[in-house]
C-alpha cells in the first residue's frame, strides 16, 4: 500500500513537469502580451508585471488606429502591425480554400487507389509516400522562379496553388486506406439501385469516410494556416502576407516590441490551437494514420 | 435492374477512364508543384541565375560551378555540419522522452496523466514562427522570461546567456524545436503501447520479471518498429529545420547556427540573390533525405507483407 502511494505520487509528479513544459512557452507569451513594455522594464527579475493591459491586442486589432494608453508616447510602429488586418483575411482565405481543394482533390485520387486497383494508380500511392519527404525549399526555389514568370508571385493563388500540391500527397496515403474500409457490397448496392459508379462514390463511400475527412481536413489546416516557407518565398508585400510571414517580418522588432510581438503570436496561434483542441481524437487519427499505413 | 444496367452501361465511363478523370486534378498539381520544380530546380542549379539573369530570362549555363562553390564554401559544409548536430541531438531526445511520456499518459488510473494526454497535442498546433518568436523573448538576456522564472526560484545570481554564446547556441535552438515535435512522436509510441497485450506482462511478472526486465525485453522489441518510423520520419524533418532559426537566431552569433535550409534561403533570397548556388544547395539536402525516404519506404513495405 505504502509502495503505491509512492509510486502514484511519483507518477504525478511526473506529469506536472510535462504539463508545466507543455504550457511554459504559452504562459510566457500569455504574461507579455498582457502588459506594457514599461511593466516589462520595471524589473528585469519578476514574472508578473505590476500591472496588466490589454492595449497590445487593441493596437493590432485597430490596425494601430486605436493607440492604447501604452502607445501613446510611441512615435513609431513596424507597418506590418498596422497592416495585420490584411494577414489574418490571407491566412484564413488561403488555410480554407486549402482545405476544400486538398479534401475534394484527394479523396478523387484515394478511392481511384481504393477501389479502381490499376498499375499506375498504385504507382500514384507509392509516389505520394514519397513526396512528403521532398524538402519544401527545393521545390519553393524553382518555383518562385517559375511564379514570377506566371505572374504569380505576391497572390493568394500562388500560395494556394503551392500548398494544395505539398499537402495533397498526405491525403492520399491517409484517405486510401481507409475508403478501402468501406465495404464494397454497400456501394454494390447503390449501383443496382442505378448509382453510377462515380455517384456511389459520392452518395456512399464519401458519406461513410467522414471521421477520415475530419482527420485529413483538420490537419491540412493546421499546416496550412502555420507554414511559413511557402509565403515567405512567394509573396513579400504587406497587403498578400499571411501571419506568419508578418511574424517573420517582425523578428528584428522583437527586441523592441516583445509584448506587441507575444500578442502577436497569441492571435496567430489561437485559431489552430483551438481547432486542434476541439478535433483532437481526429487529428491523433490522421497523425498516426499518416505515419504507419503506406 | 435490368434497365439501371442499361442506362448505366450508356452513361457510366469505363473503370480505367473513370481513373484517368479521377486522379486529373491531383496529377495537374503534382505536375506543376512537385514534378515540374524537382526537374527544374536540377537545370537551376546547372545555371547561373542572379537578378540580372532573372531580368533577361536567360540562364547561362555553368556546369558544376554552382557545385564546386558550395563544396568549397566553408559556411555550407558548417550549415551541413550544424544540421548533423540539431538533427542528433533532436531524433535522440524525441525518442527518449517519447517513450517515457507515451508510458506517462497511458495510465488511465491517474488524474493527472489524462490531463498531460488532453495536452500534449497542443505544442503541434502552434505555428513554429510563433513558436520561434516566444521562444526568442524567453530567452532574452535582458528581458527574458527564463531568467525571470530562474532568479524568483533564487536559482541564479546573475542573468544567463541563453542564445549569445556560439558554444550553446545550437543546442538552445534544439528546445523550442523538441517542443513543438515532440507530441507527434509521443501519439505514436503511446498508440504503439495501447496495442502490446497486457497479458504478456501479467505472464512475465509472474515468472518473476521485473519492471526493467520486462520494458527490455517485452516493451522495446514491440515498440521496434514504430521507433524506426519515428526515428526516419523525424530525422527528416528536423534536416528541414528553419523556422526557429529565422526566429531565435538567424544564423548567429556569428555562423553558429547556420543550418542547411537557411543556408540555401539566404544564398537565394538574400545578397547575392543567387538562385542557382540555392538550387544547387537544396539539391544536396534533398538527396540526404531521398536516401532516408528510401529507407522509409522499404521499411514499410517490409512490414505489410
Amino acid at each position: 500500500m505504502r509502495q503505491f502511494l509512492v509510486t502514484r505520487l511519483a507518477l504525478h509528479a511526473a506529469n506536472l513537469v510535462v504539463i508545466a513544459f507543455l504550457l511554459l512557452p504559452l504562459a510566457a507569451a500569455t504574461i507579455g502580451a498582457l502588459q506594457s513594455a514599461k511593466s516589462l522594464q520595471a524589473s528585469t527579475r519578476s514574472v508578473l508585471p505590476p500591472e496588466w493591459t490589454l492595449d497590445n491586442f487593441r493596437v493590432i486589432l485597430s490596425g494601430g488606429a486605436q493607440k492604447g494608453a501604452i502607445f501613446e508616447q510611441a512615435t513609431y510602429l513596424p507597418d506590418n502591425v498596422k497592416k495585420i488586418r490584411y494577414a489574418l483575411t490571407n491566412s484564413a482565405i488561403i488555410a480554407t480554400t486549402v482545405t476544400l481543394l486538398t479534401l475534394a482533390f484527394g479523396s478523387l485520387s484515394a478511392y481511384t487507389v481504393a477501389r479502381l486497383r490499376r498499375r499506375w494508380v498504385m504507382w500514384l500511392m507509392n509516389l505520394s509516400v514519397f513526396a512528403r519527404f521532398v524538402p519544401v525549399i527545393v521545390v519553393m526555389i524553382p518555383l518562385y522562379v517559375t511564379f514570377r514568370q506566371l505572374g504569380l508571385l505576391n497572390s493568394v493563388w500562388g500560395v494556394i496553388i503551392a500548398l494544395t500540391g505539398f499537402l495533397l500527397p498526405y491525403g492520399v496515403v491517409i484517405l486510401a486506406p481507409y475508403f478501402a474500409t468501406v465495404p464494397r457490397e454497400l456501394e454494390e448496392a447503390a449501383r443496382i439501385d442505378g448509382c453510377s459508379r462515380f455517384g456511389a462514390f459520392l452518395r456512399v463511400t464519401l458519406p461513410l469516410s467522414t471521421p477520415a475527412l475530419a482527420s485529413y481536413g483538420a490537419i491540412v489546416f493546421i499546416v496550412a494556416w502555420n507554414d511559413l516557407l511557402i509565403p515567405l518565398i512567394l509573396n513579400n508585400r504587406a497587403e498578400f502576407m499571411t501571419l506568419p510571414v508578418v511574424i517573420a517580418s517582425l523578428v528584428s522588432d522583437l527586441f523592441v516590441f516583445h509584448n506587441l510581438m507575444m500578442a502577436i503570436c497569441l492571435i496567430a496561434l489561437a485559431p489552430s490551437v483551438l481547432l486542434v483542441l476541439l478535433l483532437r481524437r481526429f487529428v491523433v487519427e490522421g497523425l498516426s494514420a499518416g505515419a504507419m499505413k503506406g | 435492374m435490368p434497365a439501371a444496367a442499361k442506362r448505366r452501361g450508356r452513361a457510366e465511363l469505363s473503370a480505367a477512364k473513370l481513373g484517368v478523370v479521377m486522379n486529373l486534378p491531383t496529377l495537374a498539381t503534382l505536375a506543376l508543384v512537385l514534378a515540374y520544380p524537382i526537374g527544374y530546380a536540377a537545370y537551376l542549379s546547372f545555371h547561373k541565375v542572379t537578378p540580372a539573369e532573372l531580368r533577361r530570362g536567360v540562364f547561362p549555363s555553368v556546369g558544376l560551378a554552382n557545385y564546386e562553390r558550395i563544396l568549397s564554401d566553408p559556411l555550407f559544409l558548417l550549415a551541413l555540419k550544424n544540421t548533423l548536430v540539431f538533427t542528433a541531438v533532436t531524433v535522440v531526445a524525441e525518442l527518449a522522452l517519447a517513450i517515457a511520456i507515451a508510458h506517462l499518459i497511458g495510465q488511465r488510473q491517474v488524474w493527472t496523466s489524462r490531463v498531460t494526454r488532453f495536452l500534449i497535442l497542443l505544442p503541434y498546433a502552434v505555428p513554429p514562427i510563433a513558436n520561434g518568436l516566444i521562444w526568442s523573448f524567453m530567452y532574452n538576456f535582458d528581458f527574458g522570461f527564463l531568467n525571470r522564472l530562474l532568479f524568483s526560484a533564487g536559482l541564479i545570481s546573475k542573468p544567463v546567456n541563453w542564445i549569445g554564446d556560439p558554444n550553446t547556441a545550437l543546442l538552445a535552438l534544439t528546445v523550442p524545436y523538441i517542443w513543438r515535435t515532440l507530441p507527434f512522436a509521443v501519439l505514436l509510441v503511446h498508440a504503439a503501447l495501447q496495442g502490446i497485450n497486457p497479458e504478456l506482462y501479467e505472464a512475465a511478472s509472474v515468472d518473476g520479471a521485473g519492471a526493467f526486465t520486462r520494458f527490455r525485453h517485452i516493451t522495446l522489441p514491440l515498440l521496434a518498429p514504430i521507433l524506426v518510423v519515428i526515428l526516419v520520419l523525424r530525422t527528416s524533418f528536423a534536416f528541414v529545420v528553419f523556422e526557429e532559426v529565422l526566429a531565435i537566431t538567424q544564423g548567429g552569433p556569428g555562423d553558429a547556427t547556420w543550418v542547411a535550409v537557411w543556408y540555401s534561403y539566404k544564398r537565394s533570397f538574400a545578397p547575392p540573390f543567387d538562385i542557382g548556388i540555392g538550387a544547387a544547395s537544396a539539391y544536396v539536402l534533398a538527396l540526404i533525405i531521398g536516401a532516408l525516404a528510401l529507407a522509409y519506404v522499404t521499411i514499410i513495405y517490409r512490414r505489410i507483407e
